[in-house]
């Protein structure tokens, strides 16, 4: 039986104090998005701030655990488990803290009419472990597994790029970010200020150079 | 609250009879379009998620949100927890039962590589509720939602005859059958021959017309 306790799931901590816990990429569920959040501790944030704007995902936030403030907008509701926001418009802005230790919210969504795509921010976020230790080659490889699904996605490749470069994988971290601008140009702009290239950056060919 | 978003409690969902299970009409009650979304309700003993396969190809992924269940997938049976998340391929045979009073379970599904798209067999069990226990008005209104969401599919005017019939409404019952005959006369008249929920109007002149 393929199942998983919520507390068994990988716990991935991001900087500002959420924990994903990932579960589509646990169970390689591939028809929609869903994952669990957990806190750093109460008080800390347990749904990232944000909006669905680029992905044009509804969502379904429904708390397993403990207690959360969710703030939807400029509305605030603080939710026991059983409960859940339903988020229909991708503009509005979400976010959650949770107010108890033992706090876990779960997320589902997609995109209306399309077939449900993995998200590239996954695999970002399971890259950061592996970056916070400097294991260049293991965050590489899992935005280049990322990649074969998504190959124009240009924050991948940009990110992908910043991973190589810390790497010494220098000619592949050039040729990826100019991948990256050529399909978005604003990441010349990020590149340019990004510690992540400071081996490259006089390189030729580095964008802007 | 403002548009664009609802807070909802499972606990304040009115729970639905279906295939033996307290049906907790989640995907009908918010119109949540990327996926399935419903979620089950027991007491100890109670059955939560009626035994079937998805023969639709739906992958599913069930959670157990309070209590215990007793999680049976294809011949292996778990007692699992609150908190403990359970993967399910299509076309694998699943069903679990409470082991604790006020088990909550939530069940996600969808097609991968397809977009979703509810065959509304949710909102037809919500409708189907209403019906047996007298709120007309409310069944015929989830009726009525159900046409204009899925205005292409043979099946929505099909089952609406059904409850029409079943309600005893006669001219109502035609109307809808035509409707599924006409988007689907082999389907509609297939099903027709021997479905129970018709027999109200087998007798009357109108259904061996559109038999024929």
């Amino acid at each position: 039986m393929n199942l998983a306790h919520l507390d068994e799931l990988d716990e991935i901590e991001m900087a500002d104090g959420f924990v994903w816990r990932p579960v589509r990429r646990r169970f390689g569920i591939r028809a929609f998005g869903v994952n669990a959040y957990t806190p750093r501790e109460a008080g800390s944030q347990i749904v990232e701030e944000h909006t669905e704007e680029q992905l044009e995902h509804e969502e379904i936030y429904l708390v397993l655990r403990g207690r959360v403030r969710f703030t939807v907008g400029d509305d605030e509701h603080e939710l026991d488990a059983g409960q859940l926001v339903f988020m229909s418009d991708p503009h509005l802005r979400r976010g959650a803290v949770a107010l108890t230790e033992d706090a876990a919210v779960l997320a589902v969504g997609g995109k209306p009419g399309e077939p449900y795509q993995v998200s590239a921010w996954e695999a970002m976020f399971a890259a950061v472990p592996f970056a916070q230790r400097e294991e260049w080659d293991e965050a590489i490889a899992i935005h280049e597994a990322a990649l074969k699904e998504r190959p124009d996605h240009s924050a991948l490749l940009y990110n992908l790029a910043c991973m190589e470069a810390r790497g010494r994988r220098h000619l592949d971290a050039l040729l990826h970010l100019q991948r990256a601008v050529a399909l978005d140009p604003k990441y010349a702009g990020y590149a340019g200020n990004d510690s992540d290239f400071a081996a490259i950056r006089s390189e030729p060919g580095f964008p802007g150079a | 609250m403002s548009d664009g978003y609802r807070i909802l409690s499972l606990d304040e969902i009115e729970p639905v009879p279906h295939r033996g299970s307290n049906l907790l009409p989640l995907r009908h009650a918010l119109g949540f379009r990327p996926a399935g979304v419903n979620a089950w309700a027991a007491d100890a003993g109670g059955q939560l998620v009626p035994p079937h396969e998805e023969d639709s190809g739906n992958e599913e992924l069930y959670v157990v949100v309070r209590g215990r269940a007793r999680f049976t997938v294809g011949d292996e049976s778990r007692d699992v927890p609150a908190g403990t998340l359970l993967f399910v391929p299509p076309r694998v045979y699943r069903a679990a039962a409470a082991e604790e009073d006020r088990t909550l379970v939530l069940a996600v599904g969808g097609s991968v590589g397809k977009p979703f798209e509810s065959h509304g067999w949710d909102s037809y069990a919500v409708a189907d509720f209403y019906r047996q226990t007298g709120r007309l008005d409310e069944g015929r209104a989830v009726v009525r939602k159900m046409l204009e969401d899925l205005p292409r599919a043979w099946y929505v005017p099909y089952n609406a005859a059904c409850w029409e019939a079943l309600a005893g409404s006669t001219d109502a019952a035609f109307d809808h059958l035509r409707s599924a005959v006409d988007l689907n006369p082999e389907e509609a008249r297939g099903y027709m021959a021997n479905d129970a929920d018709l027999d109200p109007l087998r007798d009357d002149p109108r259904f061996a017309q559109l038999l024929a």
